[in-house]
């Protein structure tokens, strides 16, 4: 059965229809990587699994998604329940203005947990899942803005782990990055694949070959093409697909 | 990025498609030379050899440096490998011209009984090789998939051919005991017509791949004949 | 060649107007920073004479003539904290509520309009109105609680337009990231939006206070007293107020000699005071942005 199911999702941003009849399916413990030119409605598309999109006045959502055969945007979803289940990591990195320990504990925290030891032991468990503990061991009480972008961006992914979500979404997590600082995370991303089934919206299409079992093309709001990630880079079906990959765009 | 990425397929194209010709003229060539032992002929094959390496050389680096600068996808990547491929067999068949060569330039002048390349079918080998060819490049000329289908069917002439020349060949050396030798040396070309035709299936393949993105490769050889049979139905229908 | 004669005499033209620009601002800023210094110096040649610590520590004597200006410093403090008391926490609530969860209705809109208008009224209004409201209908009569009232009335729309400011600055990506990890509304405000606000709050706050205890028509009907030699026992005595202390001794003195540096001397205090609290609204900003930073 697949872990995220979305049917017939139609999206509206005021009278701008953003997402039209989009159909997809993804399983456990695979890493769904989103392309398509700015605009397409990848990201917007990405924000409904996690209820982002709620935050922003005057939208419609039609059609459904269910996260493991739960419908999210049924009345009895804890909104807040959801986002603990689903975790995301943003575009620049957005450590809090706390420290390092803080910012990994601040899940933990805000939903209620007050054990000290089980906090340390997660916050440890987490910055090691994220492959930081060796770089900040020695300085978790430092702020987290001492940490480099790359550090930094790592130490949200981290905080994202620390409550334990299953679906991690991305929202172009490498692209305020450098090269170095990317690959760490791409790794991090097939390290941590086992555990949780990622999506990742992205504008570096090497990153999606590498990082992704299937991907997704969207172009002006609609799913052109969803499909593994070898065959839509080696030979997509649809001719937007391919126009989009290779560069000969529009 | 769009245009100057099509400049460089243009360009690696260009540079294939001039090596098909090379390759096509080499074996043109040698073959025309083979009933009279032209030994001209053949070192002037020799020599030309050289060319057709180099150009595999520069086609590879050129693929090379597609591959490392552009970092093509679907239809692009599809192309480049195709071309890697294409390269290295057309330089097979350039060695295999070299071979025959060999083979002209040991007779020393001595022509070929007519007799024999009657009913060895030397001509019906060499017409289908360098019809093969032609084809094969217009194949990926005109990117035409059907095309480049019809060659699976045509190798089969040849892979029949091949055979049958053993025995001839056998018969030949049992009426000339003298020239036991020679008609082991002869199969030899046969056995050098032959294998080009496999590697010009090779290169249809491969064109097929970059067209269509379908792995004809191993397949069995059922889709093959069942290939076969709807391209002779076409041809039928024409 | 003749095209690049054009873009060279293109070129100078450029350099000369900008020279011009820059001078003309230059000598612009200068002279504002002059006035302010005259502006400066003028009371403190004028004032100083009389400030000392018994100026600052002992109430007025011989019906203003001498003395110091004890109460008045007292009473412009009293005021300050209780205008805070009412202003902040209403302000800065009312800041969160519109920034953070009533951004984009017509009713936060109606609501800023407001808040700036209200800007925009002249103090005098609020004397009159701090007056009809608290001093007559609610009873407070002249009193501190009247007086901080109105002055809170005052700095409000100051202190909600600062907190709204403080907050809108503040990239959307935090509350995202926190509420991603499940925190809900309540909790992002409390937890990281009010701190990250903070040193920009405070700084709003504090320039709110120095803007109090400078007015004198608020207080006007409201709490100042015109001679009150003793310190306010409860919220509902009057006070005196530097401000109004200086416009009583400005304008009706009986020995303009005499009374004449006092009002210089005050002046000066008042003057003082103000700096020092703009400085201290700087201190803390820097204070807590540098705790944001290395926390």
């Amino acid at each position: 059965m697949s872990k995220i199911e979305a049917q017939h999702v139609d999206f509206h941003y005021g009278s701008f229809h953003a997402l039209k009849d989009i159909n997809m399916s993804i399983k456990e413990h695979e890493v769904v990587a989103f392309i398509g030119p700015s605009g397409c409605g990848k990201s917007t598309f990405l924000r409904l699994f996690n209820r982002m999109n709620d935050l922003i006045p005057d939208t419609r959502l039609d059609g459904q998604i269910t996260i493991d055969g739960q419908n999210i945007y049924d009345r009895s979803v804890n909104v807040d329940e959801l986002r603990k289940n689903v975790g995301m990591v943003f575009q620049r990195p957005n450590p809090f203005p706390k420290s390092i320990y803080e910012n990994v504990a601040y899940g933990l925290r805000v939903n209620g947990i007050k054990d000290e030891a089980f906090i340390a032991e997660m916050v440890e468990e987490s910055l090691r899942g994220a492959a930081l503990w060796d770089e900040v061991k020695d300085k978790l009480k430092k702020s987290a803005y001492a940490l480099s972008g790359g550090q930094q961006q790592r130490l949200c992914i981290a905080r994202a782990m620390a409550v334990s979500p299953s679906v991690l979404l991305m929202d172009e997590p490498a692209s305020a990055l450098d090269p170095i600082s990317t690959a760490k995370v791409e790794e991090l991303i097939h390290e941590i694949k086992k555990d949780y089934t990622i999506i990742i919206v992205t504008h570096n299409m090497q990153q999606a070959t590498r990082v992704s079992d299937k991907t997704a093309f969207f172009y002006l709001g609609q799913l052109i093409e969803y499909d593994n990630t070898n065959k839509i880079f080696t030979n997509p079906s649809k001719e937007e697909t391919q126009n989009y990959i290779t560069g000969r765009f529009g | 990025m769009v245009k100057f990425v099509d400049e460089e397929l243009v360009k690696i194209r260009k540079e294939i498609l001039d090596m098909w010709t090379l390759v096509y003229d080499q074996m043109r060539n040698v073959c025309e030379a083979i009933p009279t032992s032209e030994k001209e002929k053949a070192w002037d094959v020799l020599i030309r050899e050289k060319r057709v390496n180099a150009s595999e050389l520069k086609l590879d680096c050129d693929v090379e440096d597609f591959l490392v600068l552009y970092n093509p996808v679907a239809i692009d990547l599809r192309f480049a490998l195709a071309m890697l491929k294409i390269n290295t067999d057309l330089e097979r068949i350039g060695d295999f011209a070299e071979n025959i060569a060999r083979f002209i330039i040991k007779q020393d002048g001595k022509h070929i009984d007519p007799e024999l390349l009657k009913r060895i079918r030397l001509q019906e080998m060499v017409d289908g090789v360098l019809d093969m060819l032609v084809t094969s490049r217009l194949a990926l000329e005109k990117e035409d998939i059907s095309m480049a289908n019809s060659l699976f069917e045509k190798d089969n002439l040849l892979d029949e051919i091949n055979a049958a020349a053993t025995d001839v060949l056998a018969e030949y050396a049992k009426e000339h005991p003298d020239k036991v030798a020679f008609c082991i040396d002869f199969k030899g070309v046969f056995l050098r017509l032959e294998r080009t035709g496999d590697h010009i299936t090779n290169l249809a393949e491969e064109i097929v791949f970059y067209i269509d993105a379908e792995v004809l490769k191993h397949s069995s050889d059922k889709t093959k004949m069942q290939m076969a049979i709807a391209s002779r139905m076409k041809e039928g229908q024409n | 060649m003749d095209n690049k004669n054009i873009s060279v005499n293109n070129h100078a033209r450029k350099m000369l107007a900008q020279n011009v620009a820059f001078t003309t601002f230059r000598i612009l800023s200068g002279v504002i920073v002059t006035i302010l210094f005259i502006i400066l110096a003028f009371i403190i040649i004028k004032g100083a004479s009389v400030l000392n610590w018994d100026f600052i520590t002992t109430p007025p004597t011989d019906g203003m003539k001498g003395g110091g200006i004890w109460p008045a410093i007292v009473g412009t403090f009293y005021l300050m904290v209780g205008s805070a008391l009412f202003a902040f926490p209403l302000g800065i609530m009312s800041g969160i509520y519109m920034n953070e969860y009533a951004s984009h209705g017509k009713i936060v809109k109606f609501i800023r309009m407001m808040t700036n208008n209200l800007a925009g009224i002249p103090s005098i209004v609020f004397g009159l109105f701090g007056m009809s409201l608290f001093v007559n209908f609610f009873g407070f009569g002249d009193s501190i609680l009247a007086g901080s009232l109105t002055l809170g009335l005052l700095a409000l729309p100051l202190v909600i337009r600062t907190t709204e400011e403080a907050l809108k600055a503040i990239p959307n990506s935090f509350r995202e990231g926190s509420l991603a990890l499940g925190a809900t509304k309540l909790q992002t405000i409390w937890h990281v939006i009010l701190p990250m606000g903070m040193p920009n709050i405070i700084t709003g706050l504090i320039l709110a206070l120095g803007r109090v205890s400078g007015e004198t028509a608020p207080i006007l009907f409201t709490c100042a007293a015109y001679f009150l030699p003793q310190l306010p026992e409860s919220v509902f005595d009057q006070c005196m107020a530097l401000p109004y202390h200086l416009y009583v001794l400005a304008t009706s003195g009986t020995d303009m000699d005499k009374q004449i540096p006092i009002a210089y001397g005050t002046a000066l205090v008042l003057v003082i005071i103000i700096l020092f609290v703009n400085l201290l609204a700087n201190a803390l900003r820097n204070y807590f942005q540098n705790k944001l930073k290395t926390n």
